[in-house]
């Protein structure tokens, strides 16, 4: 089945690459392993003049340990090979986790950790071909004037932000190296999404993200997803949990929320009664009631927002316990 | 817009292609090389009928892959699993144990397999469950499709490994 | 089966006894005896399929890979709207790109209809959302598709309904011109004294069950190619349930005769009922092949396999139960509101269907079952993989499971002490020649360890049994249900079996070559097989409703005894005895009473075309059950799930599954092992994940990832029980097992979820958040009330 019309570019190194993305403007899209981009091409929910490759930028597929101890991964590496990389494996399993936790070992042996990082926001109506939208009105993302998914919204797009990775490295405190011709910037990945599912992250279209960073990390850190099936779903609901000390104590929490929203969620209310409280039962308990206050508005994407509200509750609750038993 | 000329290994012959920006790896498989057995299925990657192998022998989707990202690649489609005349073990495997019944989602079933078996040659149940997830094939449920797979080894031990 | 076309008018219909032509099925146990007694070879083999080398290895062929010279490709314009006039539509812009060879509206085919009220095109109005207005056929699928995007449309909407309930409000808009109040029909069937059923009862149990839109989802999406070259002459390759039907259906659509219709059906890639029908993209492409005279193929890409199925729907069930303290099951009450979407379609016969099934199970006194079609906005249904008889079982058996809870009786002792068996006259009338209804019941609750599970298990555990029945074969669709075989056998005495039965996945064809070895003493591997072309296979009505193995398993028998009688004949004057005293077995002709006396297979078969006769040997055959309509071999089933629920996410996992199936004879036990895995998988899935959500007639999920169906990790432990009871009508006593298992599957799983959580489900699938917020309502874990 043919794509729709575009030019294609396989730039051979990282400043080709560059260059090509500074002529294609807004116009450019880049294809980082494909099983995303592809799919809503085929959907024609975007149709860029030019789809530039990361495929032959080797010097985007290394793993390196830093001297200050940080690890730092090219973003064109693919999931399959970062699964099973020993330090990421032995020092980030949690990290590891969300990556397998991504679709299917197929998709996986083809994505890549950047194209995993800037995965498009999704929703019903968007996810479905031209000529399906075609029965009703056309929304934010593709140029009209409403949202189908909240249906209140007055100018925002709750397309949700439905990426594994991200939420671990939120919560591994990583950081992106973005870079465009000429010019390089370092952005936590806490930072890089915005609340928004159409601008979703802060990429220019002449950007590239090219490396992840992943400081050292002694704290107990979890990753956690829930979908309807394993082995291939997004997530209803995913989850990365962090906190220091041993048992039920601990002063350093971190909880965010994937998949939940137009970008991941961190969950201050609950972090602070933790680690104010500890790891007890009460305070889980006392924790997890208050999650729903902090998810905003939560869309339909093929699972109703209540049982998602549910789902996020019990994601909360059963990490944190695991996370004292650790 | 040019098509350009790309070189591509498949089953071991090498074919010189002009290849448009618009032709996925699946696009040309079937209609430029002829080999048909790799199935056009729901081009999302959501069902694995179209599953080939790169060079390393693992799964992947000729659907969601442009055409000349393969320039200079080698894969192997399922009318390549055969050596000598011989059906590889996994697909004797598939016979034996009954692993597939109307055969639509098969040629890309057993591509996924393989690469299981490429990967770990006596595989664990999660291994499987793990490697199989991205296919649908509702005539087996999948039952005898990981049957299969377990005893794979099996028949490998029983007949020898052919070629390679 | 009775069946209302008009609607608006309740037909009330009692049936005592079937009235047929001939007896009804009896049990005949000299017939049984004898069958049981056989001396078989190539039967109750573990036989892998003769064509898996071929699909292993890529060689198969399905339609989609079929290419023809100077073949177009299709592509069709949907409706936007549930419900619009559609005012104008201009096709000028895509008339003038490049490459685009036709384009077609209603106006190519007013008298085209899909079915019997569904136009090929719709024409002026459109009744639901995918509906087919206009097609083009162009020289590749790009440049079909961008024209399909420049065509303008303008439409007028009209006020649209797809919700069943809203669509019998009398202020509902009329949907089509056919069906007044948007009624398709409404039955009433009496089985037995349903009355007097309840009047004897001291409990009755009421509850409400609603199943949800479906597709049947087999592997290969809907395609087609047609070429209508030359007007005398339409050959269509698709995948198909029966090339007969569809040869019948377009000969009357275009005016040729049956003959000149060729329907090619290389593999169909799974069916699961979806494929017994044409389809609107089937008489498309015919339309735009005749108009360009050269041949063009339709692929349903993405969402508009969804459009293009007609799987199940919305249906509502209330299901009650006449049962008396001591657990003598009295007789049941069935109402259904069915929804039929925009176009009816057979529906009426398919609940009939289900309600007779369901009357056969126990030794009840009578059933009632009130069923109403209804036309809705929504996309024509039909149904989905065993039929209506799964969401009715769903509800019937998690009931009857309560029931048994409440009144302090073992399900399974209970539904022994109720169950039919051999020679048993049911309510409908129909006698069963042969029953292992109470020996699958035995089984299942032995095997599954029920006695140290019932009732002990902890929270959220669960267990269920369920009891099914499947006709092997039902006469009704048309006078005749014939399937008819030929069998060749060269002078290398090489066997060819001709036949015209497909063979969408279920193993048909390896069954009939091992029906044909059997007779003629040879191993399926010596049969070569011929079929998947009308031009070349004799009929065969085709694979639908369990027949395969029974009906056109006995005309392979008859026809393979044809060509044994002729080659014995020959035989036994080289051998100097009588044709009766010879035996075919090992590819040797053998006399019974000194098997040293032989000749072999390929020597008589050489000696038959070289006896002064000349005889080139070709055995006929062909099989039409005696009876007026219904049919005369029951299987039967039972099953026992066990389940886990996850209280806190509504997730519910599928332990284990243990599965007894009475299918008379097992040809090919491998097969019959397959043909239950892929009923597990597919009931599972019904009752616990399927769904097409749908929001004003618009289907949500319209894709492979997000029309959830269980993959590797969710599969259960499955254990296989086959009881052979031994059919004295069925070719070497064997029935079915093509869907008598999955409505059992249905059963027993919803019983379990029940079990688990303490409460009546009230809908399937039940999906994570229907079981949580019945859990929240309703149910403490205990496995009671």
């Amino acid at each position: 089945m043919l794509l729709p019309q575009h030019n294609y570019l396989q730039p051979a190194s990282l400043n080709e690459c560059l260059m090509a993305l500074q002529d294609a403007g807004e116009f450019g899209q880049i294809v980082a392993g494909g099983t995303d981009v592809i799919f809503n091409m085929r959907l024609k929910l975007f149709r860029p003049k030019t789809v530039v490759s990361i495929r032959r930028l080797t010097e985007l597929m290394q793993v390196e340990e830093l001297p200050d101890g940080s690890l730092r991964i090219g973003a064109a590496c693919r999931l399959t090979d970062l699964a099973e990389n020993p330090i990421i494996n032995d020092r980030f399993p949690a990290f590891s986790e969300s990556i397998r936790s991504v679709a299917s070992t197929h998709i996986r042996n083809m994505a890549t950790l950047g194209g995993n990082i800037c995965l498009q926001t999704r929703c019903w109506f968007t996810n479905n071909s031209q000529q399906w939208r075609q029965g009703k009105e056309s929304c934010f993302k593709t140029d009209g004037d409403i949202c189908h998914v909240i249906k209140s919204s007055e100018k925002k797009c709750h397309a949700i932000n439905n990426s594994d990775t991200p939420v671990a490295l939120i919560a591994l405190n990583a950081e992106l190296t973005i870079q465009k011709s000429g010019a390089k910037r370092v952005l936590p990945i806490a930072d890089f999404f915005n609340d928004d599912g159409i601008e979703f992250m802060k990429l220019c279209p002449d950007e590239l993200v090219t490396h992840v960073t992943i400081p050292p990390c002694n704290d107990r850190l979890i990753f956690s997803k829930y979908a309807a099936r394993k082995g291939i779903d997004f997530s209803i609901g995913s989850i990365a949990a962090r906190c220091n000390g041993e048992g039920e104590q601990t002063d350093k929490v971190s909880l965010i929320l994937g998949s939940l929203s137009t970008a991941p969620i961190k969950l201050t209310k609950a972090a602070e009664i933790i680690q104010t409280k500890g790891l007890t039962d009460g305070a889980i308990e006392q924790a997890a009631d208050t999650v729903r206050g902090d998810l905003g508005e939560v869309t339909n994407l093929y699972s109703r927002a209540v049982y998602k509200k549910q789902i996020a509750r019990v994601l909360v609750k059963r990490t944190l316990t695991h996370l004292k038993n650790m | 817009m040019a098509k350009q000329q790309i070189s591509l290994t498949v089953n071991g012959d090498l074919y010189e292609l002009l290849v448009s920006d618009q032709q996925t790896l699946l696009d040309i498989i079937r209609t430029e090389i002829g080999l048909t057995g790799t199935k056009r299925g729901c081009t999302t990657g959501a069902c694995g009928v179209c599953t080939v192998h790169n060079a390393d022998g693992e799964a992947v989707l000729s659907c969601l892959t442009h055409a000349l990202e393969w320039d200079q690649e080698s894969i192997t489609t399922i009318e390549g699993l055969e050596s000598d005349g011989e059906l590889d073990a996994i697909q004797k495997a598939f016979v034996e144990y009954h692993a597939l019944q109307c055969g639509f989602c098969t040629p890309g079933v057993v591509m996924s397999a393989k690469a299981v078996i490429n990967k770990y040659p006596e595989p664990t149940e999660e291994q499987i469950n793990a490697g199989m997830a991205g296919v649908l094939c509702r005539c087996t449920g999948h039952i005898k499709v990981k049957e299969a797979i377990r005893n794979t080894h099996k028949i490998r031990a029983r007949d020898g490994v052919k070629g390679a | 089966m009775p069946d209302s076309r008009k609607g608006g008018e309740i037909r009330q219909v009692s049936r005592g006894v079937t009235t047929p032509d001939v007896d009804t099925a009896m049990p005949d146990p000299e017939i049984q005896q004898r069958q049981k007694a056989m001396e078989l070879s190539a039967i109750g083999k573990r036989q892998p399929r003769l064509d898996g080398p071929e699909k292993v290895s890529g060689r198969s062929l399905f339609t989609d890979d079929v290419q023809l010279p100077g073949m177009l490709y299709g592509k069709i314009l949907r409706s936007r709207h549930a419900h619009a006039k559609i005012l104008k539509i201009d096709a000028s812009k895509a008339l003038a790109l490049p490459g685009v060879k036709a384009f077609i509206t209603g106006d190519d085919s007013e008298k085209v209809f899909a079915n019997q009220y569904e136009p090929a095109i719709s024409k002026g109005v459109t009744h639901y959302i995918g509906e087919e207005i206009a097609a083009i056929a162009a020289i590749d699928e790009v440049t079909a598709e961008q024209a399909i995007e420049l065509i303008d449309v303008e439409y007028e909407p009209l006020p649209a309904v797809t919700d069943l309930r809203k669509a019998l409000r009398p202020s509902a808009p009329r949907i089509n011109p056919y069906h007044d109040g948007n009624v398709a029909s409404h039955n009433i069937d009496n089985y037995g004294d349903p009355d007097q059923a309840f009047e004897e009862a001291d409990l009755i149990f009421e509850d409400k069950l609603a199943t949800h839109p479906t597709h049947n989802l087999y592997s290969e999406f809907h395609v087609v190619l047609v070429d209508w070259s030359f007007p005398d002459k339409l050959t269509m390759y698709t995948p198909t349930q029966s090339g007969y039907l569809f040869q019948k259906k377009l000969s009357e659509a275009f005016g040729l005769t049956d003959s000149q219709i060729r329907i090619v059906h290389l593999n169909t890639g799974g069916a699961f009922t979806g494929r017994g029908l044409l389809r609107p993209h089937h008489y498309i492409a015919a339309l735009l092949s005749r108009k360009t005279r050269r041949p063009v193929k339709i692929f349903s890409a993405g969402d508009e396999e969804f459009l293009t199925c007609r799987a199940g729907g919305d249906n509502d069930y209330v299901v009650r139960t006449a049962i008396t303290n001591d657990g003598v099951i009295k007789g049941f009450e069935i109402e259904g509101i069915m929804d039929c979407g925009a176009h009816a379609a057979g529906l009426s016969y398919l609940s009939a269907m289900a309600g007779n099934y369901q009357a056969r199970l126990f030794k009840i006194k009578g059933l009632r079952f009130n069923r109403k079609c209804v036309i809705t906005n929504q996309r024509p249904n039909f149904f989905h993989h065993g039929g209506m008889m799964t969401g009715l079982n769903a509800a019937i058996m998690q009931q009857l499971n309560r029931a048994a809870q409440q009144i302090g009786q073992d399900p399974i002792d209970m539904f022994l002490a109720n169950a039919a068996e051999q020679g048993f006259t049911d309510i409908v009338g129909g006698t069963f020649a042969s029953c292992g209804l109470k020996e699958c019941l035995e089984k299942v609750r032995d095997r599954s360890g029920w006695k140290n599970k019932y009732g002990k298990l902890p929270p959220y555990h669960g267990i269920g049994v369920a009891i099914g029945s499947m006709a092997s074969g039902v006469k009704g669709a048309f006078k005749h249900d014939t399937s008819a075989a030929m069998v060749k056998v060269a002078e290398d005495g090489i066997v060819t079996l001709y036949t015209g039965i497909p063979d969408m996945g279920q193993g048909t064809h390896t069954t009939m070559a091992i029906i044909t070895a059997e007779v003629l003493g040879c191993d399926a591997e010596d049969i070569r097989l011929v079929a998947g072309d009308t031009e070349t296979t004799p009929l065969d009505v085709g694979a639908f409703t369990q027949r395969g193995t029974f009906t056109t398993g006995n005309a392979v028998r008859i026809a393979a005894t044809d060509a044994r009688d002729q080659i014995a004949k020959v035989a036994a004057e080289r051998l100097g005895v009588t044709p009766d005293q010879l035996v075919f077995r090992d590819r040797k002709i053998m006399v019974n009473s000194d098997r040293n006396r032989n000749m072999g297979f390929g020597e008589a078969a050489y000696a038959c075309l070289h006896s002064r006769e000349g005889r080139f040997v070709m055995g006929n055959g062909f099989y039409n059950s005696p009876l007026k309509y219904g049919t005369l071999a029951w299987s039967f089933g039972a099953q026992v799930a066990e389940v886990t629920v996850d209280p806190e996410t509504g997730e519910v996992q599928l332990t284990r599954i243990t599965v007894a199936h009475d299918l008379g004879r097992a040809i090919n036990p491998l097969a019959v092992e397959g043909q239950i895995d892929g009923q597990i998988f597919s009931g599972m899935s019904q009752t616990l994940y399927e769904e097409c959500e749908t929001d004003n007639g618009q289907f949500l999920n319209p894709s492979r990832l997000e029309y959830k169906m269980p993959r590797t990790y969710e599969m259960p432990q499955v254990e296989y029980i086959i009881v052979e009871s031994v059919d004295p009508y069925g070719p070497f006593g064997a029935k079915e097992v093509g869907e008598g298992p999955i409505v059992v599957t249905v059963g027993a799983i919803a019983a379990a979820v029940s079990n688990a959580v303490g409460a009546f489900m009230p809908e399937i699938p039940m999906s994570p958040w229907r079981v949580l917020r019945v859990i929240h309502q309703n149910g403490d874990g205990s496995g009671s009330d």
